[in-house]
């Protein structure tokens, strides 16, 4: 089982507006962490002294009042000072841009600015606090399953009118040279996919097995960071960098090799849909 | 056929017909609700607005329970008082906004100070360390105040001071500075916040456990219900609350329950409540959610008039009358996109004025990244002054007011208000629920709601969680002196050097011996003290150590 998170969430200074502070706490423990509140005005030593005491895997700053340049780093210091230099602090609050080059610089790990979701900031200290742990998380599910086909329209009606499925929409992918054409099935979809020119992966498929089953998509995160990750570990892809697929998705190949004679692609949808 | 059965009869056929189209023009959602969670209708009708006859719910203006308006007249006499909240680094710096802000046609001051004085804490002291003149002007000695209001004539102005566990210091600072400009104290015209319920519950710059602070906030009301009549001397504040994450059934509910503990305090003080009562002023909040806004300030005034002329008995008119300011909800601003912000200000300070609110603080567009600049200062006057000139809105009084959806509102809040008066009655009164943390748990419950519900994008934030754009979120911001610190204590060192210490410290030992007397009076102790410089720090340290300090729950 994984270990479980402790979390330090503290307000430096004088200043009283904790609604941020509560709803990080709050938020944090709904991930699952353990998080210790500390109430307001806590002074860095105050701060530093229960971050050890608690045997923390991290601690938060909050502060609206301004003090940020002169209190984060304090608690950075005052950390130091007792040997505990390995926990990390991060920080949020009213904090303008500019300021957070110089907090860094003073060994604030991350700051996070106003209208950051507070699921990122929890993925950030999993990452952080244990970067072994982000590499497993699994695809959420089949984004779609893609089928070769020569023309849709010749397709579509054994889709549509003997399965009866929906057909959601039919576009250009111009990146890959095809229309494909995508039908709803259950909470995942049926992608028929036709090629637009000689060029395309797609009519050199049909060109070498005939029509059927091209490739399984998998719905996921952080595409970019998963190709990195997958990279590093070894794993044969097509594309180390996502490109744009249908829906304005983010997309990449892992090589077929990778996946044992199945082509795999990875999906990250944008937040529109 | 009565009219309500005719109307509920076709209102009925129209819902079914309504169905069917629904069908082919699905609603955008399945339930639509209000800040409050207060479900909206499809449609109202003369059915649900009205129960209850026009002149026990509503009245005229300037009429028991004014739920149309305090004043007979309202804006067509004058408009709201434009007050806009100022205050950072030194006293000379913020004196120099005031003067701008007034020729700028601003009517009323209000002044922000710094955490190290709301708290008590001189800049010198080791807990005001990075504090210093960040969020306010930061006062130290009388020397400070009477830099602040230099060239500012006291009988002209009205004033403002978000102040509130050492509200009685600002306050004797207030008037010394006034004898010093030759205004007696009973011309003195402004208000003090000194609400410290709401610090326990939200805003956090307390000093003492409640018991002694609630007989500060008495003592100044008797203090200044002979010798400082026009002042006002509580603003019992819901904006907090609401910043803090409240609903704004919530905000009013615990405003109100805070107001009767204050009465309730005085009283059992030995204050008649309608020697005190005109005095108190309140201050709200005015979010986006445009018609809740408008029926939660009419539901105030509807519910406060009840409460003092019912419950407390009161018969001057004027204890009956909830006067209130209005601040624009910065929490409702973003850091993203922040000319946004000027539109969001816009639809809240309308609220405000459709409310029949008596002044109007509206914020900057800036103020999710620092202090506002003097341009965009200028800016949210500016929109205050549309709405009153341009836009037409004063011309006539509540003009919502007759709306079958904003009277059913209204009506609504004013019962869910009761319900959570009922409860906290139950649990022994405002400062007990305070002590119990209810009203914290209640307001961080609907905090992290909205969280979630912005998260999961069932509530857009325009340019936040929606309608976003690459962009530097960098524009220009006020930024304090950094050097300011070391100047402000460099001056509070030569005040203590230069005043006669002597006169200080018997002022201080006076002051601790009053504090000891239960039913002694402290603000003529204290006025002492501050004609006498003794600072802040030390007369707020005098009576820590007389009272304890509260360390939250």
């Amino acid at each position: 089982m994984k270990k479980q998170i402790r979390a330090l969430i503290a307000k430096p200074g004088l200043d009283g507006h904790d609604r941020g502070a509560l709803i990080i706490a709050q938020a944090l423990r709904d991930q699952g962490m353990e998080v210790i509140y500390t109430g307001l005005r806590q002074s860095p030593v105050q701060i530093a002294q229960a971050a050890i005491q608690e045997d923390v895997d991290v601690v938060g700053l909050s502060s609206l009042s301004g003090a940020h340049k002169s209190l984060f780093p304090k608690v950075v210091q005052a950390l130091k000072d007792k040997g505990a230099e390995d926990i990390p602090v991060i920080g949020g609050g009213v904090i303008p841009a500019e300021d957070i080059p110089y907090l860094e610089d003073q060994g604030v790990a991350k700051i996070f600015t106003s209208g950051t979701p507070t699921e990122e900031i929890a993925k950030y200290i999993e990452k952080m606090v244990d970067p072994e742990s982000s590499l497993v998380a699994a695809p959420k599910k089949i984004a779609h399953i893609g089928i070769a086909v020569k023309q849709l329209e010749a397709a579509l009606p054994f889709y549509q009118d003997v399965l009866g499925l929906k057909l959601e929409n039919v576009e250009e992918v111009t990146s890959e040279q095809v229309r494909v054409a995508f039908l709803k099935i259950g909470e995942t979809r049926l992608e028929l996919l036709e090629p637009l020119s000689e060029d395309s992966p797609i009519h050199q498929h049909i060109e070498k097995r005939g029509e059927g089953i091209h490739h399984l998509a998998l719905e996921v995160d952080d595409i970019s960071e998963r190709l990195n990750q997958y990279k590093e570990s070894g794993v044969a892809l097509i594309h180390d960098t996502p490109k744009t697929g249908a829906h304005d998705s983010q997309i990449a190949f892992l090589h077929p090799k990778a996946g044992h004679g199945v082509l795999y692609e990875l999906c990250q949808h944008s937040e529109k849909e | 056929m009565s009219d309500q059965s005719k109307y509920h009869q076709q209102k009925q056929q129209w819902e079914t017909d309504v169905e069917k189209t629904s069908k082919r023009f699905p609603e955008r959602k399945d339930d639509f609700v209000t800040s409050s969670e207060i479900s909206i209708d499809r449609l109202y009708t003369p059915e649900e607005a009205s129960s209850g006859t026009y002149e026990d719910k509503l009245g005229f203006p300037g009429q028991y329970p004014y739920t149309r308006g305090i004043q007979p007249t309202m804006y067509r006499s004058r408009y709201w008082t434009m007050r806009q909240y100022a205050g950072f680094g030194s006293a000379e710096e913020t004196n120099k906004r005031f003067r701008y802000l007034l020729e700028q046609g601003q009517t009323g001051l209000s002044v922000a100070f710094d955490l190290p004085t709301q708290i008590g804490y001189d800049s010198d002291d080791p807990m005001a360390e990075g504090e210093v003149g960040k969020v306010g002007v930061a006062i130290d000695s009388l020397k400070d105040m009477e830099q602040l209001f230099d060239q500012i004539p006291l009988d002209k102005v009205s004033t403002s001071m978000t102040i509130n566990a050492p509200a009685s210091i600002l306050l004797c600072m207030y008037i010394a500075v006034g004898e010093k400009q030759g205004v007696p104290m009973e011309k003195l015209t402004g208000t003090i916040q000194n609400d410290i319920l709401k610090e326990y519950i939200a805003r956090g710059t307390y000093i003492y456990p409640p018991k002694p602070s609630m007989r500060l906030i008495t003592n100044i009301f008797g203090y200044c219900q002979t010798n400082v009549p026009k002042f006002n001397t509580i603003s019992i504040s819901g904006y907090h609350i609401r910043e803090a994450g409240s609903t704004a059934v919530q905000e009013v509910a615990f405003t109100i329950a805070n107001g009767m503990a204050y009465v309730d305090a005085a009283i059992e003080s030995g204050l008649e409540v309608d020697q005190f009562a005109p005095r108190l002023a309140f201050f709200f909040n005015a979010h986006n959610q445009f018609f809740e806004e408008v029926a939660k300030f009419r539901a105030a005034r509807r519910i406060w008039a009840k409460i003092m002329k019912e419950h407390y008995q009161a018969e001057n008119p004027k204890s009956w009358k909830l006067r209130f300011h209005t601040q624009t909800g910065g929490s409702t601003l973003t850091a993203q996109q922040p000319d946004n912000n000027i539109v969001r200000v816009t639809l809240q300070a309308l609220a405000a004025v459709m409310g029949g609110t008596q002044s109007l603080h509206t914020n900057s567009r800036d103020e999710a990244l620092a202090l506002p600049t003097e341009d965009s200062a200028r800016i949210a006057l500016r929109t205050q002054q549309i709405i009153a000139n341009e836009s037409g809105v004063a011309d006539t009084i509540d003009p919502l007011g007759g709306s079958y959806y904003v009277e059913s509102l209204t009506d609504k809040i004013e019962e869910e208000v009761n319900d959570y008066l009922e409860r906290i009655e139950k649990l022994g009164g405002a400062v007990q629920a305070v002590e119990d943390g209810y009203m914290q748990r209640e307001i961080h419950q609907s905090a992290y709601e909205a969280q979630k519900r912005i998260e999961s994008g069932e509530e857009i934030i325009v340019g936040m969680n929606e309608f976003r754009i690459e962009e530097e979120i960098n524009p220009d911001l006020l930024r304090v002196d950094e050097a300011l610190e070391a100047q402000q204590i460099e001056q509070t060192k030569n005040i203590r050097e230069s005043r006669n210490q002597q006169l200080v410290d018997n002022c201080l030992d006076n002051l601790k011996e009053a504090a000891r007397q239960e039913k002694e009076n402290l603000m003529p102790y204290i006025l002492e003290a501050v004609k006498a410089y003794a600072t802040v720090g030390e007369i707020a340290n005098v009576l820590r150590e007389e009272f304890g300090e509260y360390t939250g729950m």
